[in-house]
């Protein structure tokens, strides 16, 4: 009976392998092809002209340098605040404790372009709001700040990445015990003894992987270095390989491909990394269970200051932008706040926005590309889920480690992957090949959360079922699909604004008809039509809040963040 | 006498949003020297919350603490010294082995904070772990052990910088059964042959029993009775004391009569029984009584009668391996008696058992059960 039903599962197996393995081995092969090749329309006519010319580029001893600044800054930046926040948080007394709990889902509501583009409408050179404000207040010749420069990129990435080091410092400072400090104490050490000789060196793995993520995480970022960056020339990898393809009378995908199979490879060693330090890190977790309540860390006199740092971090990270954002939608152009900017609101962005036939478009493509592509996206790693958890067999292993490969895929690199995958087949500059694409570089985060889901479905829930007389599919029915329903949605929730949100792929693959919301917001920020911008933000700040706000209503966790 | 640590009236209240609770109520406690003293009772009677009031790893709301001639805590005097700065050593519940250190780096650690040469360290750290039975463990990651060998690195750090008193938190508490019994003597012994003031707390009555030299019970944030281990088990009269401690039966009983000053003739289920009991209870008090399980004896039919016998029904027996445990209906009462295992019983027969006076004691009705 178990020998047939596993007999029948095998072709089960077959198909998710060969599907997955298309979706995520099949880009980064035809990216290695691809950079031995002539061109997208010559694929397989071997060469290593790309190669020559990709590493001869005299641009790039500067683009690796910026790189490196620009993601060991950002993770510096990151990591030191959120471990900061993490501590204060978890181990003290700070008030409003409530409010951290939003920050892990600042991300899911503000995707980075609008972030970038907020802070850009503020802080740029020529006509920033806050720098024409300091201008005429101390009565400057330009503004002070300066937000096209690297500075103001590591800024703006060490924002965004806030949340995720956050997120994963927290769990380490949640399971440390606090009684390894105690010991120190009664050992004779002083606090700060204890923190340098105890504390930080426990931390340290957590620490290490945090920083590690939030490289590979600016690594791959695209929408600071591209709306920051470029307009300062301020290039890094990323935007470098999307100069190549976008830039130019003819964008060579094979030089684009060459130099993007080093990022994967870095991105790869660092996610292996990452993997092996928070492995580490959790053989530091030394909980007992013990009933006792763990010491609060009293802030005493620190404890306001500290709660100042905290709501300013908070105001830069969402009121500013979002404030900034809903003021400019209604200005015609740049102002400071003053009755007369006030007196000249209108709706002219929105009517504009929404008069233009290719934004139209767009918001429909990102609206199918997020119901249809999520359900699509969620319905595979179901499936994927279920083998990995249920079946345990050689198969089940190779699919799993297969459906967690794009976690290490930087956007923009699989972007040109997909690029020579997608070339020779009919799904090529339509909608359904972004489709594609979406699912398979997301896909971990559908599989990961449902894994989870399924692991919680203890086996013998099941089988008791079956021994009180339920069929296979009415236990499915009655048992499985009640306990896994709050995964689901809310792994569908979290795919739908991450697609809502997509650029890096979308920017390499979007085309006239198959525009998408994030990539036109750039286009209109790289013109200046910050109006529009922060209208058409709005709307798509608005779509996915309305997901996370079904989301909390349905009380499912969206604590299952990009990580 | 000035002890080596005194607790004199100690108050300490947790304040959360839902409830104010009385950890310590009022605590005044003094240990003597070279002294195993335990602190029993049950979970959140706030045993763990003295001791870490005494590590200074809490602060309490009033009262005061010293060790040794030191006073560590007082609020009357505005001193609150840091734990560092106690002269302590104390064993954690989870032992709190640093998992980034070795098990030297862990021992080593209190006398490298102290400032100690180098090669003393190594000195004083080889003898500690010697006597601990851990030599050759110096440079093994701490957490790669055993649990019993983490906790022997967790007792060497505590004694190797040599503390005035050293503090134990549920020590035994995360070792199996088996292996708790042995380190329980091995502890015991240990302490007793070095001569150590220690602070011992624990849930488990049967460690408190075999560790200690003196037990404080506690209960609400208050000690109940305070005494030797045979003190405690064998002649307390406080109804919560005996009902922790072991298993007893309580019968209710009259008093009727006194034979001496400290013993009363009361009739209760087992018939008139001549009973451990303070003579202010004046005749005819109403009072609840009680027997351990194993302070009942069989007597042989034939044998002359004598104090405090009584015949009975056996309604249902347990084979304990060491003993049998006997229900024995009387008088409409049901007693549980360990009886030895030697003597052939089974349900349904008849059984005449006796008890000694001194082990059968009237509770003190002024206190709450």
């Amino acid at each position: 009976m178990l020998e047939r039903q596993s007999s029948r599962r095998i072709p089960l197996v077959v198909i998710l392998i060969i599907i997955v393995g298309a979706l995520t081995v099949g880009p980064v092969l035809m990216l290695v092809i691809g950079s031995f090749s002539e061109g997208i329309g010559a694929i397989g006519t071997f060469t290593t002209d790309k190669y020559v010319a990709a590493y001869t580029d005299p641009a790039l001893p500067k683009t690796l340098l910026n790189t490196v600044v620009f993601t060991l800054g950002t993770a510096c930046f990151s990591t030191i605040l959120g471990g900061l926040l993490a501590y204060l948080s978890v181990r003290t007394d700070i008030p409003f404790k409530g409010l951290f709990r939003i920050l892990p889902i600042v991300p899911m509501m503000i995707p980075h372009v609008l972030f970038a583009a907020a802070w850009i409408a503020l802080l740029n050179p020529t006509n920033g709001m806050l720098n024409l404000f300091l201008r005429n207040l101390f009565g400057l010749s330009s503004g002070p700040f300066n937000i096209y420069s690297l500075g103001g990129m590591i800024f703006l990435e060490g924002m965004l990445d806030l949340p995720v080091t956050y997120l994963v410092i927290s769990p380490a400072m949640y399971s440390f015990d606090t009684t390894l400090e105690e010991a120190s104490r009664v050992s004779g050490a002083s606090n700060l003894y204890t923190l340098r000789r105890v504390t930080l060196p426990i931390l340290k793995p957590a620490f290490l992987a945090t920083f590690t993520l939030a490289i590979i995480r600016s690594l791959a970022a695209f929408a600071v270095p591209s709306m920051v960056g470029m307009p300062g020339r301020i290039h890094v990898l990323t935007t470098h390989i999307y100069r190549i393809i976008s830039i130019g009378w003819s964008p060579d995908y094979g030089r684009a491909a060459a130099i993007g199979l080093i990022v994967l490879a870095a991105s790869i060693i660092l996610v292996y990394l990452y993997r092996h330090l928070i492995s580490e890190s959790s053989q530091y977790v030394t909980v007992t269970g013990k009933g006792y309540r763990p010491t609060v860390v009293e802030l005493g006199r620190a404890r306001r200051p500290l709660f100042i740092l905290c709501i300013v971090l908070f105001c830069f990270l969402v009121v500013i932008p979002m404030v900034t954002l809903v003021y400019m939608s209604f200005l015609p152009y740049s102002m400071v706040p003053s009755a007369r900017a006030f007196s000249m609101m209108n709706l002219r962005n929105w009517r504009t926005v929404l008069a233009n036939s290719v934004i139209t478009r767009a918001l429909k493509n990102s609206a199918f590309l997020a119901v249809i592509g999520a359900t699509l996206g969620i319905l595979l790693s179901v499936f994927v889920a279920y083998v990995i958890v249920k079946v345990k067999s050689r198969g089940s292993a190779l699919l799993e480690s297969l459906s967690f490969l794009s976690f290490s895929f930087p956007g923009m690199i699989i972007g040109v992957g997909f690029m020579w995958f997608l070339v020779k087949t009919p799904l090529y500059a339509t909608i359904w090949g972004l489709l594609v694409a979406y699912v398979g570089t997301y896909l971990p985060y559908g599989v990961r959360p449902l894994r989870s889901a399924f692991m919680q479905i203890d086996e013998e829930l099941e089988e008791s079922a079956r021994v009180f007389g339920a069929s296979f599919l009415r236990a499915l029915k009655d048992i499985i699909v009640p306990l896994l329903a709050p995964g689901v949605v809310s792994a569908w929730i979290l795919m739908a604004c991450m697609f809502i949100r997509e650029l890096s792929v979308s920017v390499v693959l979007s085309r006239p008809g198959t525009e998408v919301l994030t990539v036109e917001i750039m286009k209109l920020a790289n013109d200046g039509l910050w109006g529009q911008v922060a209208a058409l933000g709005i709307i798509m700040i608005g779509l996915s809040t309305v997901l996370v706000i079904v989301a909390s209503l349905m009380r499912v966790p969206l604590s299952q963040t990009e990580q | 006498m000035q002890g080596m640590v005194s607790v004199r009236n100690l108050v300490k209240t947790f304040v959360s949003k839902e409830e104010t609770v009385t950890a310590l109520n009022n605590v005044t406690l003094s240990t003597p020297p070279n002294r195993i003293l335990t602190l029993l009772g049950p979970s959140g009677c706030g045993k763990t919350t003295l001791l870490r009031c005494i590590a200074g790893l809490e602060s309490p709301d009033s009262g005061e603490i010293s060790i040794g001639d030191e006073v560590v805590w007082s609020k009357a005097q505005g001193i609150s010294l840091p734990p560092e700065r106690r002269g302590i050593g104390m064993v954690f519940q989870s032992y709190a082995i640093w998992p980034h250190m070795t098990v030297f780096g862990n021992v080593a650690y209190p006398l490298e904070i102290r400032g100690i040469p180098k090669s003393e360290i190594e000195e004083r750290v080889k003898n500690i772990l010697e006597l601990v039975q851990l030599s050759g463990f110096e440079n093994r990651l701490a957490t790669k052990l055993s649990g019993g060998q983490q906790q022997r690195v967790a007792l060497a750090r505590a004694l190797v910088a040599e503390p005035k008193v050293i503090l134990f938190d549920e020590p035994l508490s995360n070792l199996d059964a088996k292996l708790r019994e042995s380190t329980r003597q091995e502890l015991r012994d240990f302490l007793t042959e070095l001569a150590i003031s220690a602070i011992y707390v624990t849930h488990d009555q049967v460690e408190a029993l075999t560790i200690s030299d003196d037990i404080a019970i506690m209960r609400g944030g208050v000690i109940v009775e305070r005494g030797t281990p045979q003190d405690i088990y064998l002649r307390s009269n406080n109804p919560f004391v005996v009902d922790f401690i072991g298993r007893a039966n309580f019968l209710e009983a009259t008093i009727k009569g006194y034979k001496d000053e400290n013993h009363a003739i009361v009739s209760c289920a087992l018939g008139d029984v001549v009973c451990n009991a303070p003579c202010d209870l004046g005749i005819g008090t109403k009072v609840t009584i009680y027997t351990r399980p194993e302070s009942f004896e069989v007597v042989a039919p034939s044998s002359p009668p004598v104090e405090n016998e009584f015949e009975g029904t056996v309604t249902s027996l347990l084979f304990a391996g060491e003993a049998h445990e006997a229900e024995i209906s009387v008088g409409g009462a049901r007693v549980l008696a360990k009886l030895k295992f030697h003597i052939p019983l089974k349900k349904g027969d008849k059984v005449r058992l006796h008890i000694d006076r001194e082990w059968c004691r009237a509770l003190d009705p002024a206190e709450e059960a």
